[in-house]
């Protein structure tokens, strides 16, 4: 496993370097040049080339980029491995990382949220094949499904927030309550809501057809024929297997769990890192766009990673 | 085949019906089907894929789920009616009076759990073991059915066996509790011939010594020969034959079994080609009227149009077919009028 | 007593040879695309998933031209108080323009935008994933690194970036965006179809009757190879409307004046205290083109392979 787990880190390696070029070139290769904002009457083509000559966008891209890929893993140790931010000049590495406690939050409890609701859902649909239950919560599920992010966290907030008074209207904490949990949590329903919603009517499905597919089986026939109760035959024996291809969707949920609410960030202007790139994008912050799209890419990496992990782990069968 | 078979009779089923209400129609899977087994013997059910068997099986373990269901008909195992008890009292006897080994092997045992441990299952849920007596006992067992270095195959997963070792482990979780009756589905159909050959012997040797009847479903014949003390030729859900194994063998009365018979080919025969029966089996969601056989029958007559009865053509020998014990044309004539045809057939019936 | 001739006699089936197979034994033969019709037909929701799908496609063709420039003509007389009526069903906004116009018009603009960026999505991720699954070897690999490294980047992000820089508002740059970005998934499959094909029974057993490369490309690879690109078509289009949506809402996609479902939802949205209904319309055509294309989706995948579908 431990082979394993350094070849498939070695293979990430070039692909690592590929989002980085990626990412790199969108940045640059857009009409014009990244200091173009700050190109008003008032600022003078010296302070203008004295910027470009800090940035290093004199050089020539290949050297530009090699400067921009080594620098930027030294991020551990150094914070300005990422740059200074356009808009306040704050070095981008702390920006971003002031940011990620919030989005993990959000995100956190949202797959919290949605594991403990979805799957005994999925469950009870499998197990009350064709039920009415069965309908009824695939109807809803489909519904839910079908909601865009943006269009459900906008109803949300109008009608609980806006209209009702049940809830905030925005951002992480009230004034003056930075660190309190439980304004945090009040604060978080209403988001979480939003992303759990499309996330459970998306993984019951999904856990619903994984037992379903188990049920099936026909080891679970021999189950029956030994004289196992139904409680068994479910819980024990077709449920340990039918988890299996849920563990996978956890990890491959694991990339989300940064970059995934960027759309929800906004629309309940949640300090998070997806909010934060999207005012970057916005605002030309070229450093921070670069920066929230690299670490989009490297958790990918990475959650993919963990979910073959995870897999291995469940599945007697698979070995590597 | 002179073994040591009480009279008594262990498992008697009476007219099973058992119907399925799929999309396409109604499946009379099982239509009307009786037979009997004894204390310790072994009754062979044979016929080709589809014609029932398997479901008469699940039928007798209540295994049937929707859109099937148990129609009517009685099961009497011991003292009970297992189409009338409860479902707590079934599950007390599934796996645990009544057995069965299914005939996949590769699937039919969870990949998650090792063998050791479903084992073990077996007997604590039926037996009121611990942990750890279950886990003796789920070695004993691998043991008997011949697998070596018992202690280590029990912790190991089902894939890192071979089919014929599942096969093993599967009859060693049915015999762990010691049942009267074992019903194995087809359980050497997957496996290679070498294998095969070893199952059986590890099943006559189990059934000595535990004094266990077993119904033997199969579609080889050949395994039948070497197995069963009773035979049920069964066809589209019902039972066309039925004697001990040596008449029905030496003497098949029914058309169909004698085309079964005659399809094998035998060791040191000279043949050009192989004996067929010919036609195919009729569409059970649009069943023919009359006998079901008549199609294919080299022998049908007119009086075929009405579906024969179950009749005593020697004693202890039962064919489903209007020809006389000699193989001519019946009693009746051979093309009565259909109300003389129906008579005779209510009257000649022993179902 | 049974007959050796095959001279059947008037009133007795039993005469008849057994060798005849009767129709009443096996059931009727149909080609691939027969059976796909009726499998697809069988599905409820999917049929009336397309005949939603065919109505809305029509609404946003047929009303806009007959509403000619209804959709961005404000007006002085009319407004948020009018009732609705025939002319206005839906009445009229905070800029006297025709709601219901309006919103065919962004759906309109929201469904062109969907279909072309799933074309190049389709025309991309065909074309790649043929290549690599009938070529193999080094070239695979290559491509296959590529899918994985555009799959690896934060999609929804990747196309905000690239409209914002190379072009806000502009319905080009948001169909290439979107084209561009989604296409992996569809080469994918393209690429597991062929792999999948090239090994298979049928194609070698095609390929020993004598079959010509063409002819087995063309007759057996292809109809199972768009079979899963033709389902992830239908839903590529859900999607690509939701994303374009999503982007005008975030002021990035089509601005004032150009109609679109989303920049509909950012006007609804300052307005929501005093016309509430404002954010279901276009809320409601977007989630209903969602679901027609869903249901499309899912039944066009069992009907193209039964093979895949869970429940029995």
């Amino acid at each position: 496993m431990a082979s394993y787990i350094l070849r498939r880190l070695i293979q990430a390696i070039p692909i690592i370097i590929g989002i980085s070029l990626i990412s790199f070139l969108i940045v640059h290769l857009t009409p014009g040049s990244p200091v173009d904002k700050f190109r008003t009457p008032r600022v003078s083509p010296e302070t203008i080339n004295n910027l470009i000559r800090l940035y290093g966008l004199n050089e020539s891209l290949p050297i530009q980029f090699g400067k921009w890929f080594s620098k930027f893993w030294t991020f551990p140790f150094d914070n300005t491995a990422w740059g200074y931010s356009f808009t306040d000049g704050l070095p981008v590495r702390d920006k971003i990382f002031a940011r990620i406690p919030s989005t993990l939050w959000l995100t956190g409890m949202s797959l919290l949220v949605t594991v403990i609701v979805a799957i005994p859902i999925g469950i009870l649909q499998a197990v009350r094949q064709y039920s009415w239950s069965d309908k009824i919560i695939t109807t809803f599920s489909t519904i839910g499904y079908a909601l865009p992010t943006f269009w459900l966290g906008l109803m949300l907030k109008q009608t609980f927030s806006v209209q009702l008074n049940l809830f905030p209207l925005f951002g992480q904490n009230s004034f003056g309550k930075q660190g309190d949990l439980l304004d945090l949590l009040w604060h978080l329903v209403l988001p979480v809501t939003t992303l759990a919603v499309i996330q459970v009517a998306g993984w019951s499905r999904y856990m619903r057809a994984s037992m379903l597919e188990v049920l099936r089986q026909d080891y679970i026939r021999t189950a029956r024929s030994k004289g196992l109760a139904d409680r068994q035959v479910i819980f024990k024996h077709a449920l340990r297997n039918a988890l299996i291809p849920i563990v996978t969707l956890l990890g491959l949920t694991v990339p989300a769990l940064l970059s995934g609410a960027a759309i929800t960030e906004t629309v309940f202007s949640w300090p998070g890192l997806g909010f934060l790139g999207v005012q970057a994008v916005t605002e030309r912050d070229y450093p921070v766009v670069l920066a929230t799209v690299m670490i989009g890419g490297v958790m990918v990496i990475i959650g993919n990673l963990l979910a073959d992990v995870a897999y291995a782990v469940v599945d007697p069968r698979i070995t590597y | 085949m002179t073994r040591n078979v009480d009279a008594g009779t262990l498992l008697e089923v009476r007219d099973l019906r058992t119907h399925f209400a799929t999309a396409d129609g109604l499946v009379k899977a099982v239509d009307g089907v009786s037979f009997s087994i004894r204390n310790g013997a072994t009754l062979g059910v044979v016929g080709e894929s589809g014609c029932g068997k398997s479901v008469t099986a699940l039928s007798v373990m209540r295994l049937i789920e929707r859109p099937g269901r148990i129609v009517s008909g009685t099961i009497r195992f011991g003292a009970q009616n297992l189409t009338e008890v409860s479902d707590d009292e079934m599950r007390e006897i599934r796996g645990n009076s009544i057995s069965m080994i299914f005939q996949e092997p590769m699937t039919s045992l969870n990949p998650v759990f090792t063998c050791g441990n479903q084992i073990a299952e077996a007997v604590s849920i039926h037996g009121g073991m611990s942990g750890g007596e279950a886990r003796k006992r789920a070695i004993e067992m691998l043991a008997q059915v011949g697998i070596p270095d018992a202690k280590r195959r029990a912790e190991e997963y089902p894939h890192q066996l071979s089919g014929g070792m599942r096969q093993r482990v599967m009859i060693a979780m049915a015999l762990s509790t010691n049942p009267e009756l074992l019903i194995a589905d087809e359980p050497t159909t997957a496996l290679d011939v070498t294998i095969q050959a070893q199952i059986l012997e590890l099943m006559k040797a189990l059934r000595e010594r535990n004094r266990m009847s077993i119904m033997l479903i199969t579609h080889d014949l050949g395994v039948i020969a070497e197995m069963a003390d009773d035979v049920v030729v069964m066809y589209t859900g019902k039972v066309v034959e039925q004697s001990d194994v040596n008449t029905v063998y030496e003497h098949p009365h029914h058309p169909y079994t004698r085309g079964l018979l005659a399809s094998i080919p035998r060791l040191g025969e000279k043949r050009d080609r192989l004996e067929v029966i010919k036609g195919v089996v009729p569409n059970p969601l649009n069943l023919p009227a009359g006998c079901l056989f008549q199609r294919r029958c080299p022998s049908a007559m007119p009086i075929c149009d009405v579906a024969p009865p179950l009749q005593e053509v020697a004693p202890g020998h039962l064919s489903r077919c209007w020809l006389t014990p000699a193989g001519g044309p019946p009693s009746v004539g051979e093309d009565p009028g259909t109300q003389v045809a129906l008579d005779a057939a209510v009257a000649l019936s022993v179902e | 007593m049974a007959r050796s001739e095959g001279l059947p006699v008037p009133g007795s089936r039993a005469a008849r040879p057994a060798t005849e197979i009767d129709e009443v034994d096996l059931v009727p033969v149909r080609t691939y695309w027969q059976l796909v019709r009726k499998r697809f037909l069988q599905h409820r929701l999917a049929t009336i998933a397309l005949v939603l799908m065919l109505v809305l496609v029509t609404a946003s063709i047929a009303v806009p031209l007959i509403g000619g420039d209804a959709w961005f003509k404000t007006s002085l007389t009319h407004g948020p108080k009018d009732p609705s009526s025939l002319a206005a069903p839906l009445g009229y906004d905070n800029l006297g323009i025709n709601i219901f116009f309006r919103l065919m018009r962004g759906l309109q603009t929201s469904l062109t935008i969907g279909f072309f960026a799933v074309l190049i999505i389709a025309g991309l991720g065909t074309t790649v994933g043929s290549i690599a699954g009938y070529v193999g070897g080094w070239v695979d690999n290559v491509l296959m690194r590529i899918i994985d490294i555009v799959l690896s980047l934060p999609t929804f992000f990747l196309v905000l970036m690239f409209v914002a820089f190379m072009g806000q508002g502009n319905v080009f740059v948001i169909i290439f965006a979107i084209g561009l970005t989604g296409w992996t998934t569809a080469a994918r499959l393209v690429r597991a179809e062929f792999l999948r094909l090239r090994e298979s029974d049928f194609v070698q057993a095609a390929k020993a009757l004598g079959a010509s490369d063409r002819r087995i490309v063309i007759r057996h690879m292809i109809p199972s190879a768009l079979a899963p690109v033709v389902v992830a078509s239908t839903l590529g289009i859900a999607d690509s409307v939701v994303t374009e949506a999503a982007l005008s809402f975030l002021g990035f996609g089509l601005r004032t004046p150009e109609a679109s479902l989303g920049n509909m939802l950012t006007n609804a949205q300052d307005y929501f205290y005093r016309q509430p209904l404002w954010i279901w319309y276009p809320g409601i055509t977007l989630i209903l083109l969602v679901l027609a294309a869903s249901f499309l989706g899912d039944g066009l995948r069992d009907a193209l392979d039964p093979r895949q579908r869970i429940e029995a």
